[in-house]
């Protein structure tokens, strides 16, 4: 039991230790939901257009006045990286929705029978067998680029995973004996997804949600950094960081090093909050 | 999630790597008639290869054929292959007598047909590059004399002949010439790694003054790649953006030359009709096609400023897209710009009033509009967004947007795009102005028509002797009451002839007074008959 003990000990105890850990866990999801919201608010206030060139400043170090340096036009990098996660933020919340929402459909339809099944399964391995990235680029274009481009080439790429989960755990429910009785009883399939598979499912698809975020936001950068969607001068995590490997060779390594960072600090706090969230949800765990 | 992590310190690992590799730095040993070059930017590697009938380097020396005549930075025409010509005095004829004494680098000699052939199937080909519209065929009178046909007079036939390279008649297949070149320039190729290098040798048949360096090793490096490789010492010449001028590299020197690439902005100048143009791209614009928004622009946006900033400082102020070093340099064109009070005043006049955002609006129609550039562009992108922020200090808004070329097509004669255009040749004025032209391709993108300016294009083609036709050129910028410059319709919202920056090895004197006019397209092997390599004792 102590190994057990030590292996699900939260990591943040120091922090909290007086508390139990269901309100340690979500005394954590709430602080970095916190930040994260506040990333995105901040960054909703920030008007592109105030990020304006100063040339007398440009490629300077980082300092007080520009905690991440500026970039070769003497733009704040600060301030363009703020904008910048806030957009990652919420292109991988859209993504992450909509990703759900297409989940969740393909999963109960899979249920409405052996053809409906089929097609699921069908439609899940011909997109698993596809790179990611290139189906992105693909539907991004084809829909002429932009924001739009993007967030649709991210949000159609992202549910299969969860579709899979979704489909494996319904179909394990299926066979339980509550919902063979109800069967028998009469109900209709919709009466038996609504009544039996959704409560089910639910911690399944809120995790599931949260953990398409990392992944939509990296492939957000990813897109933006090959230079897809956006124009170069726009502040995303993706083009900032393309742009700042043209000027690795003069020794202006912030340009590189704090958008990354800023970005891999998103992606962890992410990752915390779902493995919280398992915490909380996963049964097996719950009572810890 | 450790997988994650330790991809993210892997890739922050490599990162690190690559900046310790790139600042590292070691002396490779060249022999001192070797030259290695990173030109990409200006004299990169040819889509189509080393092709002349393709579109290999009209603009800039084509090193591995040679031309006609060649212009010197003075623009004087001097023979080349071409010993004398004269034009009838109806100007649809000419006649170009050639050396004699000319081998390709095969050893076949090169005569009159192969000048014909050339010729022939370029118009045949007809790039988008090289317009031989006026020309009808050629044809080889003997084996020195070559006679070219026109349809109509025109007067820039003679540029013609200084930009295409001599193909060989029996040699020329187009499948595999541009792999496997054949000509009588200074070079031959011997090898090409594509996206790479090419390596040159010297061409022992060549005719000329030969360059002093047997061997010429391009290496298709561009921008930080070339100053990451001049800085490793793998090159004696690394051409840079203007944003790395204040960098220093050990035994380099930073040399900036003139060009004739102008920068400048279309500003379509009809209004938003619902008119496609032949293209089936829309026309017209409502915003631009206002005179007062067009003339504010020009008169209100600092170009010395564009110049201070964006660009390092380096460029001359363009207002009409010609350079003052072209012979049809028209003074008078010039304006004094940056005065915001008096853009502002134009704008006002003109029914702009300022709205509660900042910006004008004239019958609820916003002063705002897009702002193309390529997206591959460094100094464009800059450029585009300084403009824009410019404007703003008059109330106009520009967004600038960022896009492939194949996308910008789109908007091109409907919304502002930041060209690159200049050339040697005056018939650039008459694509950019002439209302023929209005759509297609790259020609005349604001859809300007104006029957003043086409007669002044139309006299000057029709001029039988060229040196002359340049006052009329002049006079397309500006007559004294009329013209395309900012005084007069103020077409284009011209910015700035660009500087071309290159990190030069000390060792290498590459002969300044003598470097050729580097126009759109050019590249700076214009004179490499004359580059040295300084004796170090």
């Amino acid at each position: 039991m102590s190994f057990d003990k030590e292996r699900f000990k939260s990591p943040y105890s120091f922090l909290f230790g007086s508390m139990n850990l269901r309100t340690k866990t979500l005394l954590i999801i709430s602080l970095v939901g916190l930040i994260l919201f506040a990333i995105v608010v901040n960054s909703l206030f920030i008007n592109v257009d105030n990020i304006t060139t100063n040339f007398s400043i440009k490629n300077s170090q980082p300092s007080l006045q520009h905690p991440f340096g500026t970039d070769w036009m003497g733009r704040d990098m600060f301030i363009r990286t703020m904008k910048g996660l806030g957009l990652s933020v919420i292109i991988g919340a859209m993504a992450s929705i909509l990703s759900t929402m297409i989940a969740i459909f393909l999963a109960l339809s899979s249920t409405l029978g052996k053809y409906f099944d089929h097609c699921v399964s069908g439609v899940t391995n011909l997109f698993l067998s596809i790179p990611h990235i290139l189906l992105i680029i693909l539907i991004s274009i084809s829909l002429g680029g932009g924001i739009i481009g993007v967030v649709v080439g991210v949000s159609l790429t992202h549910w299969i995973p969860l579709t899979r989960v979704l489909r494996a755990e319904i179909k394990q429910i299926n066979t339980s004996t509550y919902v063979k009785l109800s069967k028998n009883f009469g109900r209709t399939k919709w009466w038996i997804a609504k009544n039996h598979l959704l409560p089910l499912l639910i911690p399944q698809i809120v995790l599931g949600t949260i953990l398409i975020f990392p992944h939509a936001i990296m492939h957000e950068a990813s897109v933006t950094f090959l230079g897809f969607g956006l124009s170069p001068h726009e502040p995303a995590i993706g083009i900032i960081l393309s742009e700042s490997m043209k000027y690795l060779s003069n020794g202006a390594w912030w340009l590189a090093f704090f958008p990354g960072l800023s970005l891999l600090i998103i992606v962890l706090l992410f990752d915390l909050i779902g493995d919280n969230l398992q915490r909380l949800l996963d049964p097996t765990q719950a009572n810890e | 999630m450790n997988k994650k992590i330790l991809v993210c310190i892997v890739g922050i690992i490599t990162i690190i790597g690559i900046v310790a590799v790139i600042l590292g730095g070691n002396e490779v040993k060249r022999s001192p008639d070797e030259l290695v070059v990173a030109v990409g930017t200006h004299g990169g590697e040819p889509e189509t290869g080393f092709d002349p009938i393709l579109g290999w380097n009209y603009y800039g020396e084509p090193l591995i054929q040679s031309t006609l005549f060649k212009r010197d930075n003075q623009m004087n025409l001097n023979n080349d292959l071409a010993t004398d010509y004269t034009i009838n005095t109806d100007g649809l004829t000419y006649q170009v007598t050639i050396r004699d004494d000319v081998k390709f680098s095969d050893n076949s000699s090169l005569t009159a047909k192969d000048v014909a052939f050339t010729y022939n199937k370029l118009k045949e080909v007809g790039t988008s590059d090289m317009d031989l519209n006026s020309m009808n065929s050629s044809k080889a009178i003997n084996d020195s004399v070559i006679e070219f046909k026109l349809n109509n007079p025109d007067s820039t036939f003679i540029n013609k002949l200084c930009y295409i390279g001599i193909v060989p008649e029996t040699k020329y297949n187009n499948q595999t010439y541009g792999k496997e070149p054949i000509g009588s320039g200074p070079y031959k190729l011997v090898q090409w790694d594509k996206g790479q290098q090419a390596i040159f040798k010297l061409n022992d048949n060549y005719y000329n003054k030969k360059p002093e360096f047997k061997k010429l090793t391009m290496i298709f490096l561009k921008d930080d790649a070339a100053f990451a490789s001049a800085k490793k010492g793998e090159v004696d010449i690394a051409e840079v953006p203007l944003s790395f001028t204040k960098e220093e590299v050990n035994n380099m020197t930073m040399t900036i030359l003139h060009s004739i690439d102008t920068r400048g902005i279309s500003l379509p100048y009809i209004p938003d009709n619902g008119t496609k143009t032949s293209e089936g791209h829309p026309l017209g614009n409502n915003v631009t096609s206002d005179i007062a928004i067009r003339k504010a622009l020009n008169y209100g946006i600092s170009r010395q400023a564009l110049i201070d900033g964006p660009l390092n400082g380096h460029g001359l102020k363009s207002f009409d897209g010609v350079p003052s070093t072209l012979p049809w340099y028209n003074p008078d064109a010039t304006v004094e710009d940056g005065k915001i009070d008096e853009a502002k005043q134009i704008l006002e006049d003109g029914g702009w009033k300022a709205g509660s955002d900042g910006i004008r609006e004239k019958n609820g129609l916003k002063a705002s509009f897009e702002l193309y550039y390529p997206s591959n562009d460094q100094d464009r992108q800059t450029l585009a967004v300084s403009v824009s922020e410019e404007a703003k200090k008059l109330g106009v808004e520009i967004k600038p947007v960022g896009k492939s070329w194949d996308d910008i097509e789109n908007f091109k004669n409907s919304q502002t795009v930041l060209w690159g255009f200049g050339g040697v040749d005056p018939t650039v004025i008459s694509k950019l102005y002439s209302s023929k032209l209005i759509g297609h391709i790259y020609d005349n993108p604001s859809g300007y028509n104006n029957s003043r300016v086409d007669n002044y294009i139309q006299s000057a083609i029709n001029n039988l002797d060229i040196n002359k036709s340049y006052d009329d050129w002049r006079k397309v910028s500006w007559d004294g009451s009329a013209g395309i410059s900012p005084k007069g319709d103020a077409v284009w919202l011209w910015l700035v002839a660009m500087d071309y920056s290159y990190f030069v090895d000390n060792s290498l004197n590459i002969s300044i007074e003598t470097v050729t006019l580097q126009p759109h397209g050019g590249d700076i092997f214009g004179n490499i008959y004359d580059w040295k390599r300084l004796r170090q004792s």
